[in-house]
C-alpha cells in the first residue's frame, strides 16, 4: 500500500525523480490555469455574465473579501499568494474522488514547500509594508527575552501548518484505502465524501492561517499592540 | 513520512509559477472586468441620474408653463365675464331707461288726453248749462236773464260784510263793473245806485265787457273783487268733474 505519491516515480534522472506528486501538481495547475483562461478570455463586462465568469467572480470576490475580514487591509497585494494557496489546495484535494488521482497534498513533500512559501512569505510582505527594522523589532518584543520563543513559535507554525494538511489528506486517503480492503461497498463512498469536505476545510484553513500570520507580520506594529488576529485565529482541527 | 527535499524545491517552484499563472489568467482580469463594470454601471447610473434630473426639470418647467397658462385662461375667462356682466347691466339699464322713457311718454300722452278730455268737456258742459239755464230763465220768467242776473248781483252785494264795504268805500280809484252781456242803461244806473246806497257816492263806477265770464257779472276794485257769474259754478263743476278723474290716475301703475 502506498501512503505517499512521492514514491510512485514514472521517470528518474539522476537525484530528480519524476514523481506521481509533481506529475498530479502539474495537472491541478493546468486544470486551474486552462480553466480560468478558457473563462477569462472572453470576459464580459456587462452586467450579463456567462456562468462560468460568474463562478469565477464569486470566487475571487470570496476570498477577497476574506482576506479582507482577516487582516482588515486592502486584499489587493494579498490576493494571488493567499487566493492561489486556497485554490490549489482545494483543487488538489477535490479531484481525490477521480480513481487513480493522488492528491498531492497528501505527500508531506508538497505540504512541506507550501509551508516554506508562507514562512518566506510572511517576512517578504511584513517588510514591504513597513521595512526591514521595524518587522524586525517585533521579534524583541515585549523583551529582548522573548526573541527565541517568537522565533521557535515561527517556525513550529510552519511545521504544524505543513503537518496539519498532510496529515488530513493522507489520513483520509489511508482510511478509504484501508476500508476498501474491510468493506469494499458503500461504507468507503461516505469515507471519500467526508475527506472531499475535510479536504475544502483544510484549503480554508490553510489559506486563513496564512493570511492570520501574514496579517500579524504586516499589523501589529502599525497599532503597537499585540497582534490579536493571532489570538483570535479559526481552532485547528 | 519522509520529506524528498527535491520534490519539495519542485514543489516551492511549481506553486510561485502557479501564483504567477494564477494572477496573469485569473486574478487581474477577473478583478478588471469587474471594476470595469462597475465604472460602467456607475456611469450608467449617473447617466440615468443626469436623465432623470432633466426630466424632473423639464417636468417642472412644464408644470410651470401649465400653471401660467391655467392661469391665463382663468384670467381671461374672468375678464370676459367681467365684460359681460358689465354689457349685461348696461343693457339693463338701457332697456329700464327706454322703457322708463317709452312710459313716461305715454303718461304724458294719457295726460295729455286727458286734459285735453277734460277741457273739451268743461267746455261741452259749460255750454250745455249755460244754454239750458238760460233756456231755463227765459221760460220761467218774463225778465231777461241779464236782468234776474243783475239783481242776483245787487243781492250780492247787500249781503256784503262791514269790512268789504268799508275797503270799497276808502277806494281812490274807480270800481269796473264787467259784464258777459251789454247793460242797457237803466239797468246801469240801478247798479250804480245800488253801489253807492251801500259804499257812498263817491265811487265811481265803470262799465265794461267780458265774454270770459260766460253768463254774469263782477265788481272789481284794487284788491277787491264781487261777482256772481256762471264761470264761477263751472268752476266748481269742473272741479268735481277732475275729482272724479282722479282714481282714474291713481289705478295707472307707478313706474
Amino acid at each position: 500500500m502506498t501512503i505517499t505519491p512521492d514514491s510512485i516515480v514514472y521517470w528518474q534522472g539522476g537525484d530528480f525523480a519524476l514523481n506521481a506528486t509533481i506529475v498530479f501538481t502539474w495537472l491541478v495547475m493546468a486544470l486551474l490555469t486552462l480553466g480560468s483562461w478558457l473563462v477569462t478570455r472572453g470576459l464580459a463586462e456587462d452586467p450579463e455574465l456567462s456562468r462560468w465568469q460568474n463562478l469565477l467572480e464569486v470566487l475571487v470576490v470570496g476570498i477577497r473579501d476574506q482576506i479582507a475580514q482577516v487582516s482588515h487591509q486592502q486584499p489587493g497585494p494579498y490576493l494571488p499568494f493567499v487566493g492561489t494557496l486556497f485554490l490549489f489546495i482545494a483543487m488538489a484535494n477535490l479531484l481525490n474522488v477521480i480513481p487513480g488521482y493522488m492528491a498531492p497534498t497528501g505527500s508531506l513533500s508538497t505540504t512541506t514547500a507550501l509551508a516554506i512559501c508562507v514562512f518566506v512569505a510572511v517576512p517578504v510582505f511584513g517588510v514591504a509594508s513597513k521595512g526591514a527594522g521595524a518587522y524586525l523589532q517585533h521579534y524583541i518584543k515585549p523583551t529582548p527575552l522573548m526573541l527565541p520563543f517568537n522565533v521557535i513559535g515561527e517556525i513550529s507554525r510552519t511545521v504544524a501548518l505543513a503537518v496539519r494538511l498532510y496529515g488530513n489528506i493522507m489520513s483520509g486517503t489511508v482510511i478509504v484505502a484501508i476500508l476498501l480492503s474491510l468493506t469494499p461497498y458503500f461504507f468507503p463512498v461516505v469515507m471519500q465524501l467526508l475527506g472531499l469536505l475535510t479536504g475544502m476545510i483544510q484549503a480554508y484553513i490553510f489559506a486563513i492561517l496564512a493570511m492570520v500570520y501574514i496579517a500579524s507580520a504586516t499589523t501589529v506594529h502599525e497599532h503597537g499592540e499585540p497582534d490579536e488576529h493571532q489570538h483570535n485565529r479559526p481552532s485547528e482541527p | 513520512m519522509e520529506i524528498n527535499w527535491i520534490t519539495v524545491s519542485a514543489q516551492v517552484v511549481n506553486f510561485l509559477i502557479l501564483v504567477w499563472l494564477l494572477k496573469h489568467f485569473l486574478y487581474q482580469p477577473v478583478i478588471r472586468a469587474m471594476d470595469r463594470r462597475d465604472q460602467k454601471i456607475r456611469n450608467r447610473m449617473d447617466e440615468a441620474d443626469g436623465r432623470e434630473q432633466e426630466a424632473l426639470n423639464a417636468k417642472q418647467s412644464y408644470q410651470q408653463k401649465l400653471a401660467s397658462f391655467e392661469k391665463q385662461r382663468e384670467e381671461l375667462l374672468e375678464e370676459t365675464r367681467q365684460e359681460a356682466r358689465q354689457t349685461r347691466s348696461q343693457m339693463i339699464d338701457q332697456a329700464r331707461e327706454e322703457t322708463a322713457r317709452v312710459r313716461s311718454h305715454w303718461m304724458r300722452e294719457v295726460s295729455e288726453e286727458k286734459t285735453a278730455f277734460i277741457d273739451g268737456l268743461r267746455h261741452q258742459s259749460l255750454e250745455v248749462v249755460e244754454t239750458v239755464i238760460r233756456k231755463a230763465l227765459q221760460d220761467l220768467a218774463d225778465e231777461r236773464l241779464e236782468e234776474r242776473i243783475a239783481h242776483t248781483f245787487i243781492r250780492k252785494l247787500h249781503e256784503l260784510d262791514e269790512e268789504t264795504r268799508e275797503a270799497l268805500g276808502r277806494s281812490s280809484e274807480p270800481a269796473t263793473i264787467a259784464t258777459s252781456f251789454e247793460l242797457d242803461p237803466g239797468q246801469r244806473s240801478t247798479l250804480t245806485r245800488a253801489i253807492h246806497e251801500l259804499v257812498g257816492a263817491d265811487l265811481a263806477v265803470n262799465y265794461t265787457r267780458a265774454p270770459e265770464l260766460i253768463c254774469g257779472i263782477e265788481l272789481t276794485c284794487e284788491s277787491q273783487r264781487i261777482s256772481w257769474n256762471l264761470s264761477d259754478y263751472l268752476e266748481e263743476l269742473t272741479a268735481s268733474i277732475e275729482k272724479a278723474f282722479e282714481p282714474l290716475e291713481t289705478t295707472e301703475p307707478g313706474v
